[in-house]
């Protein structure tokens, strides 16, 4: 008992160590590249607290990185790759819209209910396709999982700026839809929306299934030492294909609740790297469920940040963008953490 | 006589759980002697080398070599300090050539960058044989057999000029021709005014080949002697505290039905014309303990995975009690009856990041998946404790099982695979790499196995523990079945040995048809 809660202690402080350099990397870089360096401070740290419509609309994109930060740790706990995140939000997202714009006139939570399933049921195929073909054929799901989503964009794309184009505004997007889909806003004048409450069930779901339950230990297993699990009895090919079905599902939820809470419409692009930020979170997390919430929060308060220096001080895009890659670098570099760490255990 | 390295009151905690590894460690090697370095599994032996090495960073203490005060904190010190270690487990680039291994940190080169390799094999082979060693600078890492690899590691520490060489366990992958060129070839480096420490808890080694030797115990030093001195018992007696009976005593038991079966089975890999299991078959009954024995390379690995339902056969049928499994995967193997100890504890046998839980509920959790398909933590907590303290593993259900000593993790698995028993248990390689007191307890689970009335397969590369332990015997070599006899008392174990080596291929089968 006494070690694991050792280790974990170390494991926060790791984590604490390289979230202070982190913020030391942004205070020197915004001193180096500002001309109003205290007031950039400003706006980047305090920012996106400044007024409800900020701070609800920062919360309000804690949601998608969430379930996006859900779907890559099913993955990587199963030892997967998925890098078609970037996809599958997008596909929910349109397969929220569709589902919505379709049957426009299903009761609201018989409906939403129904365009949030499809989307991850859909999003579940698209990502299993890449763990049934490494199953079948031991394809590469991190080729696969990539190539496949990035047709799927295109293909998407097509949709959204052709048929199902929207002609009655000059947005690229799909038509809105019908009110009784919206996810009820709960922070006036923001965004949020109750889907952040969607989120948080996800979490515990996730919690659940991987630490509790028989589906998790085989899958984490089979994940950690995937030859111990064969030797031990344990079908590896499922826990292959399985995880798969779990991240999809997940990262088309983040699209989907991103269409039914914030746009409402399925816009061109809309999905904007929420998948690939996953990614980062689910690393920040060390795919922990618990862990992924924190670690969202903290992805989306520095993009919030960098946004909000971008419009209120003399910060571009392309330094905003350069601050927030030095970051995620010195976050999942992790040489930071194991070299903390490594001093705690010598 | 002069004296090489003296370390002075090492110490070394782990501050992650607190246990001391080294107390007030005292070790004097002297110029040109072989020194042995003696303990359980345990004792703090790798520690006090890998301080030497500057692998791990000493809590206090002093070195010194050739009566100089050194600071070592990297093995780059340790080397330019003369000290050179090889590894149980070498590190050398399979596809690098022998030359380029042994000069990789420390290249010739051409200018500044390009590598010189006409330089390095030149070097290489001066260094090779300079020192009576055999070996091609140019051949493949991944065309050299074990022993082989082993004189590259060395060479690569000599090529560094190091006087002071570091060998741990360097034997236990070797057979005993190679070990004996082995120790031909130490003589002879330190007559050249080399010193060496060896690591090891091989009693027998001990005793031919070292001068002097040092016993460690629980971190503590418990005795240094002049090899010439002391007789084995007593060596033991000093590692483990007291005194052991290696031997184990065989019981008889009734011999009852047929437990595992194989049939002309044929093990190919794809595009390989020769076979890597040749025809096999045979039988064991339960009641009986059928020991395999074979030199590494011979199919040994390949008909462990094959009774671990690990790998698919060409051709031929495997039976477990009666049940053709034949090609159906590890589950089905465990259903009709398998239980298996894996040479390989930490790859296959364990998962060293889950927690001891974990690892001891495998093929058993789904006794406690309730309905919701949740796992029943207290009952496998219950289930876990239980089976710690019947095998006196040193550990808590939520502890980490890579923090655990081999003996420790041997037990975790023995825990595991002994619980339920339906006939048929294999144990690959059993005490491979373990202390006295682990190989002792072993032996005695692996008695009890048979004597509760199950068939047991050792499989095992150590002819001692083959003879000690079977009932009857089956030797390998290259794939095939080459002998096949009852172990009756007056039965050679050089007989054996020239079995496993090839050297006899007569085929001198007993029939066992009943």
């Amino acid at each position: 008992m006494k070690d694991s809660r050792n280790c974990s202690t170390v494991q926060l402080s790791g984590v604490l160590v390289t979230l202070a350099a982190a913020a030391v990397v942004v205070i020197v870089s915004i001193f180096i590249l500002s001309k109003t360096p205290f007031s950039t401070i400003y706006y980047f740290f305090i920012g996106p607290f400044a007024n409800k419509y900020y701070l609800g609309n920062m919360l309000n994109s804690v949601v998608p990185l969430i379930f996006t930060g859900l779907g890559i740790s099913f993955a990587f706990k199963a030892s997967m790759f998925n890098l078609g995140g970037e996809g599958q939000v997008y596909a929910g997202g349109f397969i929220a819209a569709s589902v919505a714009l379709l049957i426009p006139s299903l009761p609201g939570v018989i409906g939403i209910f129904l365009s949030l399933l499809v989307a991850a049921v859909c999003g579940a195929l698209i990502a299993g396709l890449s763990g049934f073909f490494k199953m079948k054929w031991n394809t590469d799901e991190l080729i696969t999982s990539f190539l496949i989503s990035n047709a799927l964009i295109y293909t998407i794309d097509f949709f959204i700026t052709g048929p199902m184009d929207d002609p009655t505004n000059n947005l690229l997007a799909t038509r809105k839809i019908a009110s009784q889909y919206h996810l009820l806003r709960i922070f006036p004048p923001s965004s949020l929306n109750i889907s952040v409450i969607i989120a948080i069930l996800a979490v515990i779901f996730s919690f659940w299934i991987l630490f509790k339950t028989n589906h998790g230990y085989e899958l984490r297993l089979s994940g950690l030492n995937s030859e111990f699990a064969r030797y031990g009895g344990i079908n590896i090919g499922k826990y292959i294909f399985l995880p798969m079905l779990w991240s999809g599902a997940f990262n088309a939820l983040a699209g989907a609740v991103s269409v039914l809470g914030t746009t409402h419409c399925c816009i061109k692009g809309f999905s904007n790297g929420v998948g690939w930020n996953g990614i980062a979170v689910a690393l920040i997390a060390r795919n922990n469920p618990a862990a992924v919430v924190p670690a969202a929060l903290f992805f989306a308060f520095i993009e919030a940040g960098a946004n909000s220096a971008m419009i209120n001080a003399d910060v571009t895009i392309e330094i905003a963008s350069i601050v927030k890659a030095v970051i995620f670098f010195l976050i999942t570099s992790r040489v930071i953490y194991n070299s903390f760490r490594r001093k705690a255990l010598v | 006589m002069q004296t090489c390295l003296e370390m002075r009151n090492i110490c070394k905690t782990y501050s992650i759980n607190g246990r001391t590894v080294n107390k007030n460690v005292d070790l004097t090697v002297r110029k040109g002697e072989i020194h042995a370095l003696l303990g359980e599994n345990g004792a703090g032996k790798t520690t006090l080398m890998n301080i030497l090495y500057g692998i791990i960073h000493p809590d206090s203490g002093e070195i010194f070599i050739n009566g100089k005060k050194v600071f070592i904190d990297s093995p780059l010190t340790a080397n330019r300090s003369g000290i050179g270690m090889v590894h149980q487990h070498f590190r050398l680039i399979d596809d690098f050539t022998v030359a380029q291994n042994v000069v990789l940190g420390m290249e010739p080169r051409h200018g500044l960058f390009k590598f010189d390799n006409t330089k390095a094999e030149k070097d290489v082979l001066s260094v090779i044989n300079k020192n009576g060693f055999k070996l091609e600078p140019n051949a493949k890492i991944s065309d050299l057999s074990v022993g082989q690899m082993q004189q590259v590691e060395i060479v690569k520490m000599l090529y560094r000029k190091a006087d002071l060489l570091i060998l741990d366990e360097p034997t236990s992958v070797l057979t005993e021709h190679e070990i004996q060129n082995l120790f031909i070839r130490l003589k002879k480096l330190v007559k050249t005014g080399k010193t060496v420490i060896i690591i090891t808890h091989k009693l027998k080694e001990v005793k031919r080949l070292s001068d002097r030797l040092t016993v460690l115990r629980s971190g503590k030093v418990v005795g240094v002697r002049n090899t010439a001195d002391v007789d084995e018992s007593e060596i033991s007696r000093l590692m483990v505290g007291r005194t052991v009976a290696l031997k184990p005593i065989k019981v008889e038991t009734e011999i009852k039905e047929e437990a595992l079966k194989l049939e002309n089975v044929v093990l190919k890999k794809r595009r390989q014309e020769r076979p890597i299991l040749d025809n096999l078959s045979f039988k064991v009954f339960k009641g009986e303990i059928l020991g395999i024995a074979a030199v590494a390379g011979n199919g040994l690995s390949e008909l462990e995975n094959l009774l671990g339902g690990m790998v698919r056969i060409t051709s031929g049928r495997l039976l477990i009690n009666g049940q053709d499994v034949t090609n159906e995967g590890a589950a089905v193997f465990r259903r009709a009856g398998l239980s298996y100890v894996p040479s390989d504890r930490l790859k296959r046998g364990s998962s060293i990041e889950s927690s001891v839980r974990e690892n001891i509920i495998l093929t058993n959790h789904h006794r406690f998946v309730k309905k919701t398909g949740e796992i029943d933590s207290s009952a496998a907590d219950e289930f876990s404790s239980k089976l710690i303290d019947n095998f006196n593993i040193d550990a808590d259900p939520s502890t980490r099982t890579g923090t655990l000593s081999g003996g420790n993790i041997q037990k975790v698995i023995l825990s595991r695979e002994l619980e339920h028993i339906d006939g048929l248990v294999v144990f690959a390689e059993p005490t491979w790499g373990l202390d006295i007191a682990s190989s002792e307890y072993i032996y005695k689970k692996i008695i009890e196995v048979k004597s509760e009335g199950a068939a047991v397969v050792i499989i095992s590369s150590n002819i001692e523990e083959i003879i000690n332990l079977s009932d009857r015997i089956i030797v390998m070599h290259s794939g095939e079945i080459v002998c096949e006899t009852k172990n009756t008392e007056d039965i050679d174990a050089a007989v054996i040995g020239d079995y496993m080596l090839g050297l006899k291929n007569d085929f001198s089968k007993v029939t066992n048809e009943r």
